[in-house]
This record gives structure tokens, sequence and C-alpha cells, in this order.
């Protein structure tokens, strides 16, 4: 929405630009080092540029400069002078837009490989004006543009795109403003590698799973059906909330949960060494497809990856373990 | 080309305020637009409007272009030429009208703001008023405001778009100051470009033709301000020299049609007496005379020269404002000696005109016996006679002088001039027209002379053997109060009595010579602050002749210094808020615990460990963290405050 089509030098010399302003990042990851999980940002490493409205705006007041020379008008020398004078202003306006902003990284959500991984980054202004038309950005993804109140910190999303499942690291994102009148564009890299989880992207076709395989040989304490009340036990992260006793709740303050004994427990394993693929990725692919599927029809599942075993359960914690595991597979050191 | 036409109303939060300061920006142009060119820029305005509102298309791209070149077409017609504030201003009213109907982004909107700028120079450049000032700061802050509320992408409140634009214009008008003072003028312009400013200037015409159906201007704009240095001349002294007339053809009076340049005039002239040294701030007039009192001996205008026939003239025209210091005498002898074939362009006229006047004027020097007796016998016939001053004489036919003599008997200064110096011709006395300017209003608010275009006069000038140019005045004869008092007193009386306001008229009079007073201010000090005044000014400053590396040094100084300072306004508007009282207090209590609290542990929480861990009382902790607790959450309490600071620092 910000950008505009003047004549700005990236716009004119795409391939020179591209390659100075690499440089000028690593320039400014040396200069600047690694950020702390919450930054404040200090005049010394916000960089301002004009932009083509500024260019623009720049020659105006050069040729109402050599106007006014010319002749020799007083009042259209103070109109000019003004300008000027109204940009110099413009230019450390901007430049303040951004100094003593706090960047703190406020989580992911995990996400499918092939899906945008959302980057929460929290933005808090502890001054006393308002900040005007922050923007958070990453090479080519921007966010929202938001204005900060005094006090206030607001969450700025940054969609990344994801290929490949496993850990992703933002190794930099940039935080700019163009107020007040687009003439200046003042901005800052951070460095502060937040990360997120990306999960394997659920294969398409996937085989059916394993046949269900009755309680009798795997039978596990915490395998449970939903048939016959068993009696409460402590909640768990995890629990669905259909199960929580809320009557017991209400009486005594604890979150309890119900337990059941069901004859017709039925608990299913998804065994990576059983599952029948070409190579590694496929593989991963089909498990998490599996468990989502499971997932959604609130079904007991268990996973099996060489080195590790999540016994069946169901529940977003158990769901987000299971995905995590498949996510990291092979990919870090034991417990990821 | 004609694709993707269309509006979403995304504009309708920018869109009025942008053509909010396009119409303060084409306000002042109004006058001097033709009607239709205004016409348009308000229907497009309208148009555009209507069509955001609607969430139509924009026009196609064939209407347009064909609007486009009609428009041009328009004003090369109404102007006959491009080039000039007139036209200059009129293309852009024009442009602005047209970009409007295929605004559809925000950078279109930036185009506008930018002809808006644009045109509040082009304003500047026709014409320098008091109130300009005033008007490009408000038309700056609102263009900004309105630049503003195109940048935002939500609806931002109006208020806050002024607050902004306006503060940043404050903090711009010291640099803009700064910037003003010291940025080295320069005399002559880069190239020279004709200022049509597309007004009437008015200033005396080249020829008269008494007799043609005319009223002598009543118009009381300032045709130059004079500043005496020490004596100010008797009203009856107060000749403006202008430009001689010399040629007659029995309806009209020309002169020399350029100015003749020679130095060699003062060579001619005997002076007595002292000299009269005063500034003179002449109003543009696009002529090349120099208005000067009688006979000028020393004038500090350059490329000025006084012609042979004792009038002043510059080389270029007067295009602008210009001031300067001249020294004249009123007592003087000029041309003692006449060339034989100068002495006949003062004498000829066509004898076949005016066959009535010449009579006359040959009887009466018969009469007379000498030329002085003759001059004085017919000054005398204007006093005696039934002769009338009036503005407004009626037409006179193909014999004006006749007619004026010996039938209406009703004229003013031109009139008058021309008759007499007829008569003179026909008896064999030279003589010639001079048109100036006679009389002069004292302002005693700013101490200085305002002589106006209703000052214009005609008088004569004769020459006499030995004497040389004796200055002639046959109005004086008719209507000697128009000398000793001259005209604009009697003005404003009757103004005033047209509008029914009798009594206080002089206060009225007081209000406009303070008011002109005021704009003599401005004219020397701002509008004519160039080489001359930057330079008297610098040394003020003291900065002995400045060159303008020295300046432009200065400059760049002051705008890095009052950059810094507002840097520092600007640091300090962002600086955090001050911290709670007690809050700073609680700090210092944590500190001499030398425990931490932990994430989410609360003061009593905190409380009971420090009474556990540290070796501060018990009661001391507590009574701390309850007085903490209610300065920090109860209503305010300085006594509580004093308290807990007083018990922090008793541990």
């Amino acid at each position: 929405m910000s950008s505009t089509r003047w004549p700005s030098p990236s716009r004119l010399l795409p391939g020179i630009n591209a390659a100075a302003s690499r440089r000028l990042r690593l320039w400014a990851r040396r200069r600047q080092g690694k950020d702390g999980p919450v930054t404040r940002l200090q005049p010394r490493r916000i960089y301002i540029l004009p932009t083509g409205v500024g260019l623009v705006f720049a020659m105006m007041t050069f040729a109402m400069l050599l106007g006014s020379m010319n002749y020799n008008n007083n009042l259209s020398f103070v109109l000019t002078f003004i300008l000027i004078g109204v940009g110099f202003v413009a230019m450390h306006q901007c430049q303040r837009n951004l100094v003593g902003l706090e960047v703190s990284f406020a989580g992911t959500e995990p996400v499918f490989a092939g899906q945008s991984a959302q980057f929460r980054i929290a933005v808090a202004n502890r001054s006393k004006n308002p900040r005007h038309r922050i923007r958070l950005y990453l090479d080519d993804v921007q966010s929202d543009i938001k204005d900060l109140e005094p006090g206030e910190s607001r969450i700025f999303v940054l969609p990344v795109r994801t290929e490949r499942r496993g850990r992703i690291t933002l190794e930099r994102f940039g935080i700019r403003t163009l107020f007040p009148f687009e003439l200046f564009r003042s901005w800052a890299w951070l460095h502060m590698y937040p990360q997120g989880i990306v999960y394997p992207h659920p294969a398409d076709h996937a085989p059916p799973p394993p046949a269900t395989q009755t309680a009798l040989g795997h039978r596990q304490h915490d395998a449970r059906g939903e048939e016959d009340f068993a009696g409460l036990r402590k909640f768990h992260t995890g629990d669905s909330p259909r199960n929580v006793a809320w009557k017991a709740y209400a009486r005594n303050d604890q979150l309890l949960s119900k337990q059941f004994a069901g004859a017709d427990m039925s608990s299913q394993w998804f065994d990576f060494d059983t599952v029948v693929a070409d190579d590694l990725e496929q593989r991963l692919s089909i498990l998490t497809r599996w468990i989502i599927d499971a997932d959604r029809t609130r079904e007991d599942y268990g996973l099996r990856v060489p080195g590790q075993s999540f016994p069946p359960a169901h529940g977003e914690a158990h769901r987000r373990q299971c995905l995590e595991a498949l996510a990291l597979f092979g990919l870090e050191d034991a417990d990821g | 080309m004609a694709r993707a036409r269309g509006t979403d109303g995304s504009l309708l939060a920018s869109l009025p305020w942008t053509l909010l300061a396009l119409g303060f920006a084409i306000l002042p142009h109004v006058p001097y637009l033709p009607v239709w060119i205004t016409g348009a820029l308000l229907a497009c305005a309208i148009w555009r409007y209507s069509i955001e509102v609607r969430r139509k298309p924009v026009p196609p791209t064939l209407l347009r272009a064909s609007l486009a070149l009609t428009c041009f077409l328009g004003v090369l017609y109404t102007y006959s030429t491009i080039s000039g504030v007139g036209p200059g201003s009129a293309l852009l009213a024009i442009m602005a009208a047209l970009k409007l109907l295929e605004t559809r982004q925000r950078r279109d909107q930036f185009v506008l703001l930018f002809i808006a700028i644009f045109l509040v120079m082009s304003s500047l450049l026709r014409e320098q008023h008091l109130w300009s000032l005033p008007y490009l700061v408000l038309g700056v802050v609102l263009i900004m405001a309105a630049w503003l509320k195109t940048a935002a992408d939500d609806a931002e409140p109006l208020r806050r778009s002024l607050g902004t634009s306006s503060r940043l214009v404050m903090y711009a008008a010291p640099l803009a100051l700064a910037m003003w003072i010291f940025f080295p003028r320069i005399a002559t312009p880069f190239w020279a470009v004709p200022i049509d400013t597309g007004t009437a200037v008015s200033g005396l015409s080249d020829t008269i033709s008494p007799g043609d159906i005319s009223a002598l201007s009543k118009s009381d704009a300032v045709a130059f301000r004079v500043k005496f240095e020490d004596t100010v001349p008797d009203p009856k002294d107060r000749y403006w020299r202008g430009l001689v007339l010399h040629r007659f053809d029995g309806r009209t009076w020309s002169g020399i049609s350029e100015p003749r340049i020679s130095s060699g005039a003062l060579k001619n002239t005997e002076t007595a007496g002292r000299p009269v040294h005063y500034e003179v701030t002449l109003e543009p007039t696009r002529q090349h005379w120099v208005f000067a009192l009688d006979i000028p001996y020393h004038w500090d205008l350059e490329s000025t020269f006084l012609g042979p026939q004792h009038q002043l003239a510059r080389v270029h025209p007067i295009d602008q404002r210009i001031a300067y210091k001249a020294a004249s005498y009123t007592d003087y002898r000029i041309d003692r000696e006449l060339h034989p074939f100068r002495r006949n362009w003062y004498l000829e006229f066509p004898e076949s005109r005016n066959p009535r006047t010449t009579e006359l004027a040959r009887s009466l020097r018969r009469a007379a016996g000498t030329d002085e007796a003759y001059i004085r016998s017919v000054l005398r016939r204007f006093h005696d006679e039934e002769y009338f001053y009036t503005l407004e004489p009626p037409a006179l036919g193909s014999d004006p002088v006749d007619r004026f003599l010996f039938d209406t008997r009703r004229g003013f200064c031109e009139h008058y001039a021309s008759a007499f110096a007829v008569m003179m011709r026909a008896a064999g006395v030279p003589a010639r027209i001079v048109l100036g300017y006679q009389g002069g209003e004292l302002n005693t608010m700013g101490n200085y002379m305002i002589v106006r275009q209703s000052d214009a006069h005609a008088w004569t000038e004769v020459w006499l053997p030995e004497s040389g140019w004796v200055r002639i005045d046959p109005t004086a004869a008719v209507a000697p109060e128009r000398i000793d008092a001259g005209r604009t007193g009697a003005m404003f009386d009757g103004a005033a009595a047209a509008w029914g306001l009798a009594a206080p008229s002089r206060l009225l009079h007081n209000l406009v010579l303070a008011w002109d007073a005021a704009n003599a201010k401005w004219n020397a000090w701002i509008l004519g602050y160039g080489p001359e005044n930057q330079e008297r000014f610098m040394s003020w400053l003291g900065m002995e002749d400045p060159d303008w590396r020295q300046m432009l040094l200065t400059l760049v100084a002051l705008v890095t210094g009052i950059t810094m300072l507002i840097s520092l306004a600007l640091m300090l508007r962002y600086r955090p808020p001050s911290r709670d009282r007690a809050a700073v207090l609680y700090e210092r209590f944590v500190r001499k615990s030398g425990l931490k609290p932990a994430t989410g542990e609360t003061p009593r929480l905190f409380a009971q460990r420090v009474e556990r861990d540290s070796a501060l009382s018990a009661d001391s902790v507590h009574s701390i963290t309850d007085t903490y607790l209610d300065v920090r959450y109860g209503p305010p309490d300085p006594a509580l405050l004093t308290s807990l600071e007083s018990q922090i620092a008793a541990l």
C-alpha cells in the first residue's frame, strides 16, 4: 500500500540496489550484533533515506529556489524555505518515530509446510508521544500498518512462507515508517532469531492408517475410551474440556478430569517403520495426515518414531507433541 | 489505457482535504483568472468527488484527453501566450482540474498537492501584500495537513493532521527564517523573465490628448513613497518630475519614446540653495521613468541617467518595486542656452489647427510687450475668467484647444497645461509639458510621504532667455487649492460622506494611513530585502562586507544548530513518561532487602519472603509494603508518600 510508483533509486537500478542493500544489511548485522529478546531501538541503528516522493519534493523545492532567486521574490523565498524546513523536520520526525520503540518476539503458531508461519512481534511505545504508521517487514513481506498510542503495545504479524518442515528461524526483520509525509523512509534491522515450528506437509493422498488394534495387547493406563466412568483424576493440560468434571470444579475449585474405562477402547498406533513410502519426507507426510485425521475424529492415537514413542492419547497437547516430533525428526539432536 | 478506471471510495477520507487545499491555493488567482477556468476547476472538483461517493469509474482517457486539449487551446486563446504568471497560473489550474479527473491513487493526490504548492508560489509572484505571508503559511499548513491525510491509510482525524502539520511548520519556521536572512541575494536575475503579472499597473501614460474622453485617475493606489532626510518641501514645491512632452499634433502631446541616455544634462544646470535629500520607494510601473523632486543632481540607482530634458530614466523598465536615494535642488536654472535646433522643437505646432487660440495668443502677446508680461496675462485670463477645474470634463471636438478655451472652459491639469503651452508656442515662446506627480501626503505614522496615482499632474515649462526653463503651472491659476492641498485630503472626506460617516472620517483616514505605514515597512524590510538591505543587515550583525561564501557558511552553521535544537525538542517530546515516585521508592526498598521479586510475585508475597530470608525487621517490612500499596493504588496522598520515603530511609 505504501509503495508509490515514483522514480526511486531502487526502481531505477534494481540490480545494483539489491546488491547494495544486501551489503548494507550484512554490515548492519556485524555492527549491531545479535539482539536480545527485548530490544529497544537506539538512534544509532536507525537508518533513513529519502523516498521517491521525497526526491520529487526535493527537486520541486530546488526549482522553487531557482525561481525565487530569478524573480528576487522574497515571499516565494519564504515559501521555499518553509518547505525546505518542513523537509528537514520531517526527516528528524521520521527517525524519531522509531527511536525508543521496544521490540520483542511474541511467539508463532506452528504451521504445516507450505503455509505461512505467522511470526508475532510485539512493539511497545514507552514514550509520551504516539507513534504513527509503523510497519514490520521482511524483504517483500509486510505486516499491517499500525499506530501506537503512548504506553501501548501491539502485535505485528509477519507471515513468512515456509517450504520445509523443521524449525524456521527469522534471521532478521525490519521495522519501518514513512511518517509524516512519505518523504523519508526510516527503518531498523533486528536480528532476534525468533523461531517457529513447521510441521511436515500433510500428504494429500495417504494410504488408510493401519487397522485399529483392540486394547488387548497394548493396554495403557491412560489409553481410555469414553464408555464407562471410572473415576476422577487431576486435570492435565491436553485433557478434553468435555471430560472436565465441571460440577466438581464448582464444588471445590479443583479441575478434575473424568476417567473412563471402556470395553471398546480403540487405540491406534502410527508406526514410522510400518508406513509404506518412497522416502523419509513422504513417510512423515503420511504420518502427519493420519494424526490430523485421527485428531479430527477425536480418536486416541499413539506415535512411534525411531527413538521416540508417544502412547495413545488425544487432545491438543498430544497432537502438538506428535507433530513436533515429526517436524524435527532427524533434524536435531535427540530431544529437539 | 482506459482499463481499471474504477474507484472504491478509498479516497473519501483524504480527497475533500486535498480539494480544500487546492481551493485555498487557487483563491488569490480567482480575480485574475478567466471565469471559465475557475468554473472548470470547481466543476471537476464536484464531479470527481461525486464519482468517489458513488464509486463510479473516472472518465475515460479519450474524454480526458479532449478536455485537456480544449482547455489548453482555451488558455492559448485567452492569453495568446503560455509564458508569464497569468497564463502560467491558468495552466496550473487547468492541470489541477484535469489531474483530478484521473486521480485514483494516493500518488495522484500528491501530484495535486504539488500543483497546489506551485499555485501558492505563482500567486506570490503576482502580488506580495502584507497578508500574503499569513496566507502562504496557512496554505502550507493546509497542504501539509491534506498531505498527511493522504499518506495515512486509515481515516486519521483531521484535528490530528492539522495539529501535526502546524507543529511541523512551526518547527520549520526558525529554519526558514535563518535561511531567508542568510541566503545570499543576487542583484541580477539569471535569465530575463518578463514579469507579466496580468495586473494593470497604473502609471503615467506616455502621451496626453486633452479632449479625448478621459477621466483623470482617481485611483488612490500608491505611486511611490518618499522619506525625507531633513527638510520636507512645501506643498507648492512638491513637483515630482517624470517625463517631458514636446511634440504636438494639434490634439496629442507626445515625447521621445525611449529615454535618451546622456549624462550631459547636469552640465546645463545651475543650482542655488540647499539640496533636498530623500529616499523614494517606487512601485513598479513597467516604464523607464524614475521620479525625482524637480531637478535631481544625485541618485544611487544604477543604469539610470538624466536625459537632455532633465527627465530621469532607467535603461530597463521598472518592473519591480525599487528604492533609491536622491538629492534635488528646488532652486535651479536649466538650459540657459537653447540650441536653435532644439528651440524649434519647442515652438512647433500645426498652424492649421486651433485657429482661434492662435489668434488670441498673438493679440495678447502684442498687448503684453514682453514674454513675462504675456505669461502673466494668460495666467490672469485663466484665473479671472470663467474657467473651472473638474475631473470629468466634456469631450472636445477636432480643435480641442479652441473648444476648451472658448466653449467648454472645463478641464483638469492636462487641459490647462496643453492650452497654455499652445498659447505660448503660438506667441513664439518655447514651451513644453512635463508629466509627473504633484503633491503628496505626509504620513505622520511612518514619517514619510505618500504620493498616489491621483496626484498625477501635468504642468508646463517655458523657456525664457537668461532664465532658461521656468516652470509655470496653469492649473494653479485656476484651482490653487489643487496645488496647495493636493487632492488626497479631500478624497477621504468625500468617501466617508458617501458612507454616511462624516464625523469619523479623520479616524478612517488615520486607519488608512496606519495601514499604509505598515505596508511601507513591509515593503522596505521584507519585500525589499535584496542585496543592499542584506549587506546592511549583515554589517549590523557585525559581518562587514561578507561574500556569499561567508553567508552560506553562516547559513549552514545556523541550520545545523537549529536542526539540533529541533532534534532535542523531538527527543523531549518522545521521552518516556516520568516514573511513579512510589515505584522508585519501592525499588530502593527492594535493593536494600538484597532479594529480587520473582516474576508475578506480589508485594505481599515478596514481603513474606523478605521477612523470612533477610535481616530486615518484620514490622518495618510489612509497614513499608502496606504504605506502598496504599500510595500506589489508593487515592493520592502526599503525606503517605513522605512516610514511605522516611520509612525506607530508616531501614
